[in-house]
């Protein structure tokens, strides 16, 4: 069950983990648009190989990005099939026909492209986002990041409040599960045998002291808070600065650089063009 | 007669992973039959996940838990009805009550056994008279009972369903005294009137001197000591080290008797100091 929990964080001390969460953020960003404007072998190439960059810099064990690339295997299996029979391309390209299957050479290039862009993809914004960042290092990012909207009266600091508390109470609420689930099975409960509709009944012992418990804890959070005197995000000044160093800006540079060459790529290198 | 054979067991969180540990090293002892034994040990000392074992909540990495003589995974498929035998009140049991009343919430488990009306109607109030809860407060629903209330009514719960072992993991953590002196009259008299032999999981070494016949004492995941209660507390020193201690009471009477009083130091509840005092002093009054 903890498996569930999001918390993918891979503690290390690379450099990418010491990256300010807000170049992180977007970094990421541009990562995912710069993957889309890949169009031809050069360009996909250089892509596969930024993936693999990232993966030796950010020191994650490739057993453990490989993990995340297995949960999206299917929907990637399935838009590589859906392209090499849907796709048409010029008639001297054809490679097989059989009935009313036409497999072009066209089909099969744009399946790997396709499938090369969700992994890098998938590898870029996990690297930035969830394995060298802490879900309370992100939201902290994201809040400095949409501060131009509060002056359009967007509560950015409750917002970020709001996702850093949620994000810290997945654990602690997932080991309460557990536990109450141990007590109704000491209790005689069966959560895995019999119908459908008698398994969902069984979970309104667990629901019930769940539901209870969380409104608990909210309520002695916000007394815990109102205790240390929490009035909000007003003139409210942070315990840790987010301060950008050489690195970020070596960071950006790289990224830029990165885009520059793919849409350079794209432009000079022959061979087949999505 | 041993109840419960704890055979060689260990068990280890997130085999397999960076983060694997392991909570309980090669442990050995018994349960015997018509007892309260209590295991005590540190925070972390793996007390909670053993108690979690006897009755089939977690299965032993490596060895074997064996109830009346027979191992509890002989049939993976029948662990419910261990559970029914070994009767667990976990930590906090209070969290877990979720019924509109505290007389249905008792009757959970008696229901999921599939016993009659007439007999969980009996259950229910038997148990309740063990902890004290009156019929008024059988009415009540159990959002609206005090905090020693509460785990009063959650332990009734795991006695209705009449286990010949009951095993409480830290029952009276958090409450004042008089709340735990209650749970303990409780537990003594199920204990008393069914014949059950009883485990509790405690850090406080009052609680055991006052309650348990047999003592098992955990530490760093294996069985530090085991024994009589006054085999166990006599060895003061070695509790000292594990960080344990002995009683208050007897901590006491070692500081008589190193001042000087002529007192024995094999003292270990309040009663027996008593008598001991009242000896020494002549009776006099």
């Amino acid at each position: 069950m903890k498996s569930v929990a999001f918390g993918q964080y891979y503690p290390s001390n690379s450099v990418m983990h010491r990256l300010d969460p807000r170049v992180k953020i977007v970094i990421g960003i541009f990562y995912i648009v710069a993957s889309f404007l890949c169009k031809n072998v050069l360009s996909f190439a250089l892509l596969t190989v930024s993936a693999l960059v990232l993966i030796l810099v950010s020191k994650i064990p490739v057993k453990i990005v490989l993990k995340s690339i297995k949960a999206i295997i299917f929907i990637m299996i399935f838009t590589a099939i859906l392209n090499i029979f849907w796709t048409k391309g010029p008639e001297e390209n054809l490679i097989l026909h059989w009935n009313f299957i036409n497999i072009y050479v066209d089909g099969i290039y744009n399946a790997v492209f396709i499938a090369v862009r969700i992994i890098s993809m998938i590898i870029g914004t996990s690297i930035f986002l969830t394995y060298t960042t802490t879900p309370i290092e992100l939201t902290d990012g994201l809040e400095r990041l949409l501060y131009p909207l509060t002056f359009i009266k967007v509560p950015v600091h409750e917002f970020a409040m709001m996702m850093t508390i949620a994000l810290r109470f997945i654990p602690t609420i997932i080991e309460e599960t557990e536990k109450i689930m141990s007590a109704q099975k000491a209790r005689g409960a069966d959560f895995t045998n019999g119908s459908l509709s008698k398994r969902a009944k069984a979970l309104i012992p667990v629901l019930i002291p769940l539901f209870v418990s969380a409104f608990r804890r909210a309520g002695e959070l916000a007394t815990a808070m109102t205790c240390r005197c929490y009035r909000g995000g007003n003139g409210r000044t942070r315990l840790k600065v987010l301060k950008t160093t050489y690195r970020d800006y070596l960071a950006l540079f790289f990224i830029a650089v990165f885009g520059a060459a793919i849409v350079l790529l794209n432009i000079y290198a022959p061979g087949y063009t999505m | 007669m041993s109840k419960i054979t704890v055979e060689n067991v260990s068990y280890v969180y997130s085999g397999g992973t960076p983060f694997e540990m392991a909570a309980l090293n090669d442990v050995s002892f018994e349960i015997k039959e018509n007892c309260i034994t209590g295991i005590i040990g540190h925070t972390g000392s793996g007390k909670s996940t053993l108690v979690q074992m006897f009755n089939g909540l977690l299965r032993p990495s490596s060895g074997r838990i064996l109830l009346d003589g027979r191992d509890i995974w002989e049939n993976p498929k029948e662990i419910s009805s261990i559970r029914y035998r070994v009767g667990l009140v976990m930590q906090y049991p209070e969290y877990q009550l979720f019924e509109e009343t505290v007389e249905a919430d008792i009757a959970f488990g008696p229901k999921n056994m599939g016993l009659s009306e007439d007999e969980i109607a009996e259950r229910v109030r038997e148990s309740a008279s063990f902890v004290g809860l009156s019929e008024s407060d059988l009415k009540k629903s159990p959002f609206d009972l005090s905090g020693g209330q509460k785990r009063r009514a959650a332990i009734a719960g795991i006695m209705a369903m009449r286990p010949e072992v009951l095993v409480l993991d830290e029952p009276s953590a958090g409450l004042d005294p008089a709340g735990k002196n209650t749970i303990f009259d409780g537990i003594k008299k199920y204990a008393e009137s069914t014949g059950s032999a009883v485990v509790i999981v405690s850090h406080s070494m009052d609680d055991m001197a006052k309650y348990c016949e047999d003592i098992i004492v955990m530490s760093h995941s294996r069985v530090a000591m085991k024994g009589k209660r006054n085999e166990i507390f006599c060895r003061g020193d070695e509790l000292e080290e594990i960080g344990l201690g002995v009683p208050q009471i007897t901590l006491l009477m070692r500081l008589l008797c190193e001042q000087g009083v002529n007192i024995s130091q094999d003292i270990y509840t309040v009663d027996d100091a008593e008598k001991a005092l009242s000896e020494l002093f002549g009776g006099a009054r």
